[in-house]
């Protein structure tokens, strides 16, 4: 809901803001490119932010093949791509139990995913009407940071997530004044070599996940 | 106040980010086992949204519009907003808690301060 919410307040019209919430179908990553669709920033600057955002679904792509691997290609894709943050970790706790009716398994993923799916559309869509008829001055559009806070506050409950985070943070601060929003970039890449480097010096935690797709 | 972002450009972005949740998502999926992550990989792959997230989010509450420059003050509305969204997720997972709470800080501060 909030994704709606924000993209309608940080000035998407309602019909893009639903096109957005229908094909894109991620959170995290729809609320980090909006500040930068809003300024005006370059599509492959845009697009990229969207990439890394997404980059730990590859993690949960990896993790979920061998449970798929007789499947056409087609149902992969499909199971993959929606695929969320909570269906993936209500897929895992499934097999951990030992629940999985592992002949269906890819029947009940798809519907625990369309379940989500619909949910989160629907939520999406109350979001993005109502936002619509309540005035600018509100300041609604700082939902959409509160809600990447509380997106990323339970991840950092690891050494490395909070030295990366850091680290990402004064380097975006610094490199702010760069053009097409790159010191975003800097920032980033500066976390993840921070965190990796730290990790490197610990033992590896568990997989770690979000609320929101 | 901004101007509604709309036409063929802002086409091309959403096309652009629906396929990074394709490619990202079924990347493992439709490789076969082929491809193998490598634990620095790993490793990074599980850090990169946090930290992408991070020099989001920190900016845009310390560079805040219409200047852009730091703004460390404890007046700044959107700091104020942060810190009290920070401080209930330290106490509890509720998210509209901690949306609640820090859009009312925020707002407060903004007709207040």
């Amino acid at each position: 809901m909030i994704s709606g919410v924000a993209m309608v307040k940080g000035g998407l019209t309602v019909p893009w803001a639903i096109m957005m919430s229908l094909l894109v179908y991620a959170g995290s990553a729809q609320l980090a490119a909006l500040p930068l669709i809003v300024a005006g920033a370059p599509l492959w600057v845009i697009v990229a932010t969207g990439l890394i955002t997404n980059l730990r679904f590859v993690i949960y792509s990896a993790a979920l093949r061998p449970y798929f691997a007789d499947r056409s290609a087609a149902t992969r894709a499909a199971l993959g791509f929606f695929m969320t943050d909570f269906t993936f970790t209500r897929f895992m706790r499934s097999v951990q139990e030992g629940t999985l009716p592992t002949s269906h398994s890819d029947a009940w993923f798809a519907g625990v995913c369309s379940s989500n799916w619909i949910t989160w559309q629907l939520s999406a869509m109350t979001g993005i009407i109502g936002a619509s008829y309540v005035p600018t001055e509100w300041g609604l559009e700082f939902t959409g940071t509160l809600a990447l806070i509380a997106l990323v506050g339970p991840s950092l409950n690891a050494r490395p997530a909070v030295v990366g985070a850091a680290a990402a943070a004064v380097v975006a601060l610094v490199a702010y004044p760069l053009p097409f929003k790159l010191g975003l970039f800097c920032g980033a890449i500066a976390g993840i070599v921070a965190a990796t480097l730290t990790d490197s010096f610990e033992q590896p935690t568990p997989l770690q996940s979000a609320g929101e797709p | 106040m901004n101007e509604p972002v709309s036409g063929i450009a802002l086409g091309v972005v959403i096309v652009g980010l629906a396929l990074s949740t394709f490619v990202t998502r079924t990347s493992f999926l439709l490789a076969g086992a082929r491809l193998r992550l490598g634990h620095r990989v790993e490793v990074a792959l599980r850090y990169a949204p946090v930290c992408t997230l991070a020099a989001i989010i920190v900016p845009d509450i310390l560079m805040h519009p219409p200047a852009h420059v730091l703004d460390l003050s404890l007046l700044n509305p959107r700091l104020i907003g942060a810190l009290a969204a920070g401080l209930w997720l330290c106490w509890s997972r509720n998210i509209i808690g901690c949306l609640a709470l820090g859009m009312a800080a925020y707002s407060l501060a903004r007709v207040y301060l």
